[in-house]
């Protein structure tokens, strides 16, 4: 692509769409002007570029990263409540294990969120209503409640219950919750470029799936007669 | 790299502006950088470089579009250079900042009250220098903070310990209209870190909580309540990732049996 031949034979083809006569005299000074202001131009976004980045590079207040993490926290948190009764209470040596597995690893996960946010500038609260940061999650969130979580109803229940009854509805409604969390994490998957926003979500959908089966196994032994 | 790209830029500039009259892929390379802001416009100029050496004898006339151009990409620069500004201000703004900006907020911390900063675990009923309290000895045993809605009153020996956890309590004057009551409650529920009761002598209708401060207000419309909520629940905890759940669920004065991990169990201590 040597210059001249093309640009003229270009400028010719397109010569007669373009009618827009100029005046060939004036003052030259407007490009020495022009030049300046572009050099300047170039020279301040650069300088914005180099040190803006950062700030502009990290999620917002309002994006769907912050509001996963911050809804995940209260999610995780119910779950690390119900866990802890159960290995508290609980006189079933598996269920005691992993009761404690989900309270220990969703309780630390919790400490990880809520990191980032701190990292991020961001308040652990958002000024959005639970769920907002989800497409078409309007009305699946009721009395204040995410999907999949226990109502006070089911926690003040399980609080008293013991023996095989307690670990029943314990996976019970363990396996509810997790089915919620698992929504939740594919959803920012696809919503998010955030890496490690998204491999902690997507461990959190494989190590609940596995879990699940866990569950189902448990409950379809302690059901039979 | 970049000593090259400006200087550049001006020659592919005067070639669009000589040529204005009947070369428009000159104006064609002249408009694009308009859209791409800054960094294009760099690019493309190092990339054409070469080519106008003849047309700029040609002076130009006075044409407005590349003088349009250059405005574009200075007020794009401007406005990077202000967004980042503004970020990086907004962005550094500590929690105990935002909160000491809320309209008629009492920062206890500030005051240095031995009794209010005491973080002692102590049995039995104890007195408070507020009421409702912020801060002070506390019962070992925490008061849920699940999102908890308490429909009576409940020990203040456990409350200020949910405070020291991190989370805000939402107080409200015992036989605040229902509907009042119904509005905190969709504040509370569900979340983790909030808690929520009501108290029998309180001078205000509704009074928030979080450790060493307070926020008195007459009415559960205040927007003043979110705001103190999105800045104090769990910023203000005392011990960080502390957990809320575990904790006295029942409502009434602290007993002797309160103590110990908090089930509903009495456990003894």
């Amino acid at each position: 692509m040597t210059a001249p031949t093309d640009q003229d034979a270009a400028a010719r083809a397109a010569a007669p769409a373009e009618d827009t006569p100029t005046t060939r005299t004036g003052p030259r000074f407007g490009t020495g002007w022009l030049a300046l202001v572009l050099v300047l131009g170039l020279l301040l976004g650069a300088a914005a570029g180099a040190f803006g980045t950062r700030l502009i590079g990290t999620p917002a207040d309002d994006s769907a990263e912050a509001g996963f993490l911050r809804d995940m926290s209260t999610h995780h948190a119910q779950a690390v409540e119900m866990s802890m009764i159960e290995h508290a209470n609980s006189t079933n040596p598996q269920l005691v294990t992993l009761a404690g597995d989900i309270a220990m690893t969703q309780n630390g996960q919790v400490g990880t969120m809520l990191a980032w946010l701190r990292e991020w500038n961001l308040s652990p609260t958002g000024t959005q209503p639970a769920m907002a940061w989800m497409p078409d999650s309007a009305g699946s969130v009721r009395n204040g409640l995410m999907p999949g979580m226990a109502t006070p109803a089911d926690l003040a229940t399980l609080r008293k219950a013991t023996g095989n009854d307690l670990d029943i509805q314990y996976l019970t409604l363990m396996r509810q919750h997790h089915l919620g969390g698992i929504h939740m994490a594919q959803e920012i998957i696809t919503l998010s470029d955030e890496k490690k926003v998204t491999a902690l979500a997507g461990t959190m959908v494989a190590g609940q799936q596995s879990e699940i089966n866990l569950i189902d196994d448990l409950l379809a032994k302690l059901k039979a007669p | 790299m970049s000593t090259p790209g400006p200087e550049r830029v001006p020659s592919t500039v005067k070639v669009d502006k000589t040529s204005g009259q009947g070369k428009p892929p000159a104006k064609a390379g002249g408009t694009r950088p308009a859209g791409k802001g800054p960094q294009g416009k760099g690019g493309k100029g190092g990339g054409k470089g070469r080519k106008p050496v003849a047309p700029v004898k040609v002076s130009g006339g006075r044409n407005w579009g590349p003088i349009a151009v250059a405005g574009v990409v200075v007020l794009i620069a401007v406005g990077i250079i202000g967004y980042g500004v503004f970020a990086s201000i907004k962005g550094s703004e500590s929690w105990e900042d935002r909160a000491g900006g809320i309209e008629g907020i009492i920062d206890y911390r500030s005051q240095k009250n031995p009794q209010i900063d005491d973080r002692n675990h102590k049995d039995g009923p104890l007195t408070y220098v507020t009421n409702p309290p912020v801060g002070g000895a506390h019962n070992s045993s925490w008061q849920n903070c699940m999102g908890d809605v308490y429909p009576e009153p409940i020990a203040n020996e456990h409350a200020v310990h949910s405070l020291e956890h991190g989370a805000v309590w939402v107080t409200y004057k015992q036989g605040l209209a229902a509907d009042q009551v119904t509005k905190l409650q969709e504040k509370v529920q569900g979340k983790d870190y909030m808690f929520m009761s009501p108290v029998a002598n309180l001078d205000k209708n509704v009074s928030l909580q979080a450790w060493g401060y307070q926020l008195k207000v007459d009415s559960a419309d205040d927007g003043r309540i979110d705001e103190f909520i999105k800045d104090l629940r769990l910023n203000a905890t005392m011990e960080p990732n502390a957990v809320c759940s575990g904790g006295n669920t029942n409502t009434g004065p602290v007993t002797a049996a309160s103590n110990g991990t908090g089930m509903d169990q009495p456990t003894g201590n």
